[in-house]
């Protein structure tokens, strides 16, 4: 089982580390850390999991309805519901004594928790778990490659939704609807829809989509926990000149970027080579903080883990990685543009795991009638 | 994540709505001697701002600072391009981009010479961001989820019409689920996609998949549905979250008279008392109460529990949520409706 390949990962490290004990923070918008020590995914309000040495996990939640739901979902942890969270763990960690514990993730940990817990203070956990997060083990890496299909599928259901005339929330509404039916429990998604006017991907905003249109999104499918991402860009009707012209640009990008991916470069490499495709076309503006914000990113229990694809990102990648690379930016002629593939860094290099070709793909205008 | 559709509906809750909590909010700042109050949010604690500015992020986090005068600050590390969006969906306050927002809090109450801070669920609050405040200002810091709990507590037409229209969502969104269902994901994918296709901003969905084994929900879709299940729909509209859980059957003679029990408990819940009791009157006869809990927002919270048959509601709530099982003709039902949206200006009177 894989919640029990995570925990002795974990419970290995701490012993290596010399911890006696472990508290790790999560909500449904930042769960890897709970997740990786106690299985579960939690949705809504706060939870918090205590993990000692000889490999003892509780998972304390303050939602009567999760707690109901952990119950059935992982029998295996011993789980608490406490109203009152920060002081329940509190008490627990006090009777825990003078001993080494650490806790993260640092930024997200509650105020309440530390205050308490006064001069002796929690280590900071967050390096320790980041690693366990960032290099996976065999069957993690499983899971991903299993998210991976879906998120090819998925987008295929976008594809054939999406049509002139449709509302942007209506494909999102397919989109669910279909992985619903598939058993995935959560999907992380923007969408961006029109042309130059549009610098960046948001929720849904209620556009109708139209002839001429570019319509972008990122598609990240959770399946057992692990997020895999894909992100495209499609054409409402023909491709222009300037939108074919872009998205060879983006497509050189990100080729150049997954060619540099392999154990023992840095994540600053990878966002140089596609980075450098951009400077060659004289767009080297559009690469910086003002109109992109990552240029990939660390993929599994987070949508969003480390490491940051960016230039100034000194992370060495690994073996046993998961990725995804992505040149996504705005361009000044056609407005923001997506493009990006996931991946396993293996020995010899990526392993991708989107499928889906990479093109710019239009959608027939005469579709949006029917 | 929430990827619903969220924008600023003007026609259903209006700036004057918003400026309105946020005047009630700043008199209660004043007359507690408190320079100002602060409210965290990320997409799972995001009711006490979405409540004083219309606005919930769809992801990462955020602080909004309201002093005692002027527009209330929304605080993020979120880039000043999705800062754009922000504006766009809620045009309720300034918004400030840091990477530290806590530091940029400090800078704020600096500037207005503050001395005391109000925080909501400060022992909640990311120990970060109290640390960034407090590394620029040496404010007196308390925990003020008491006051914040009083304001919010009175209901506005504006909220309360906004959890009726929600309910409808789920309501109708129901009928697009197939009883003949197989399994739980037949049954919820379609209902997900009536409930996203009405223009909901989220949707949960869990299902307690065979009642006559566990009443216990779930959020897996692979679950194989028994001869009678639950679905439990939580659906957000407009920041305003409503629960709708309703049973069903694919055995015709007990689906029909499932259906007649929800339109009982829909005719009776609107005008149940949000008092932290369950009415003799509210289940079908014959039925034997099993256990019932009030949800309603509380704090960041949009729905927490805040009353069963062990503990009383502690304070108002602006609405809630009643969730029972019961049994009844020998079948357990699990029924969940808001309640508490009885006439707005009887209840305007009685506060």
């Amino acid at each position: 089982m894989i919640g029990e390949i995570r925990k002795k990962r974990l419970v290995e490290a701490m012993l290596e580390a010399g911890l006696d004990g472990l508290v790790l923070y999560g909500n449904a918008w930042q769960n890897d850390y709970l997740r990786y020590a106690a299985d579960f995914g939690i949705l809504e309000g706060e939870g918090l999991a205590v993990v000692t040495r000889d490999g003892d996990v509780t998972l304390y939640l303050d939602d009567e309805l999760e707690g109901e739901r952990a119950a059935v979902e992982c029998p295996e942890v011993k789980t608490v519901i406490a109203d009152d969270l920060v002081g329940t763990v509190s008490g627990v960690v006090a009777r825990l004594g003078n001993s080494r514990i650490a806790a993260g993730p640092k930024r997200h940990l509650p105020y309440g928790l530390a205050a308490r817990r006064g001069d002796l203070r929690f280590e900071d956990a967050t390096a320790l778990v980041d690693r366990l997060l960032m290099v996976k083990s065999a069957d993690e890496l499983n899971a991903v490659r299993s998210a991976a299909r879906l998120a090819d599928e998925g987008y295929a259901v976008f594809r054939n939704a999406a049509a002139a005339g449709k509302k942007d929330y209506e494909l999102i509404a397919e989109i669910e609807s279909f992985f619903r039916n598939e058993g995935v429990d959560d999907n992380f998604m923007i969408i961006g829809v029109g042309g130059p006017e549009v610098r960046g991907m948001a929720p849904p905003l209620g556009k109708v989509l139209k002839p001429g249109d570019l319509v972008t999104t990122e598609l990240t499918p959770c399946v057992n926990g692990y997020y895999v991402q894909i992100c495209r860009t499609l054409v409402i009707g023909e491709p222009n000149e300037a939108q074919r012209k872009v998205f060879g640009i983006y497509n050189d990008a990100l080729e150049a970027g997954l060619a540099v991916v392999r154990p023992g470069v840095t994540a600053a490499d990878i966002a140089r080579a596609e980075n450098d495709i951009f400077r060659a076309h004289g767009l080297g503006e559009y690469v910086t903080s003002e109109y992109t914000r990552v240029r990939g990113h660390g993929l599994g229990l987070f949508p969003d883990t480390k490491p940051h694809i960016l230039e100034d990102v000194t992370t060495v990648i690994e073996e046993g990685m998961s990725l995804i690379v992505h040149p996504n930016t705005y361009n000044p002629e056609i407005g923001y543009f997506v493009h990006g593939d996931s991946l396993i860094v293996r020995a010899d290099g990526p392993e991708i795991l989107t499928k889906t070709p990479r093109e710019l793909f239009s959608v027939g205008v005469r579709r949006a009638a029917a | 994540m929430r990827h619903g559709l969220i924008q600023w509906r003007e026609n259903e809750l209006s700036l004057a709505d918003v400026k309105a909590r946020q005047a009630r909010l700043q008199q209660a700042i004043a007359a507690a001697g408190l320079d100002g109050v602060l409210i965290y949010t990320n997409h799972v604690r995001s009711a006490g701002v979405t409540w004083v500015s219309g606005f919930t992020p769809y992801w990462s986090d955020g602080l909004v600072l309201v002093l005692r005068e002027g527009l209330p600050i929304f605080l993020t590390a979120l880039s000043k391009r999705v800062g754009e969006w922000v504006k766009s969906v809620a045009p309720t306050f300034e918004v400030a981009h840091s990477p530290f927002p806590g530091k940029l809090a400090g800078e704020r109450l600096a500037r207005v010479g503050a001395k005391r801070l109000g925080v909501v669920e400060l022992d909640r609050m990311p120990g970060g961001v109290v640390d960034e405040i407090l590394s620029i200002l040496p404010v007196e810091l308390s925990d003020v989820t008491d006051l914040f709990t009083a304001v919010r507590g009175q209901a506005d037409r504006a909220e309360l019409d906004l959890v009726r229209h929600t309910d409808t969502i789920a309501r109708e969104a129901f009928k697009a689920g197939d009883v003949a269902s197989k399994s739980a994901g037949d049954f919820t994918g379609p209902v997900e996609r009536a409930v996203r296709l009405a223009g909901a901003e989220e949707c949960y969905v869990a299902v307690a998949p065979d009642l006559s084994r566990d009443r216990r929900f779930i959020r897996t879709g692979r679950a194989e549905l028994g001869r009678t299940f639950a679905v439990r729909l939580s659906v957000a509209y407009n920041g305003v979250w409503v629960r709708r859980v309703d049973t069903f059957s694919s055995v015709s003679e007990i689906g029909a008279r499932l259906s007649s029990v929800s339109a009982a408990l829909d005719r009776a819940s609107p005008a149940h008392p949000v008092d932290g009791s369950i009415s003799a009157f509210y289940l079908p006869d014959g039925a034997r109460l099993l256990d019932w809990h009030i949800e309603a927002p509380y704090g960041t919270r949009p729905l927490k529990v805040v009353a069963d048959a062990e503990t009383p509601l502690a304070a108002p709530v602006p609405y809630a949520i009643l969730t029972t099982a019961f049994s009844l003709d020998g079948e357990t039902i699990v029924a969940s409706r808001p309640v508490g949206l009885g006439d707005i200006s009887l209840r305007e009177a009685a506060e």
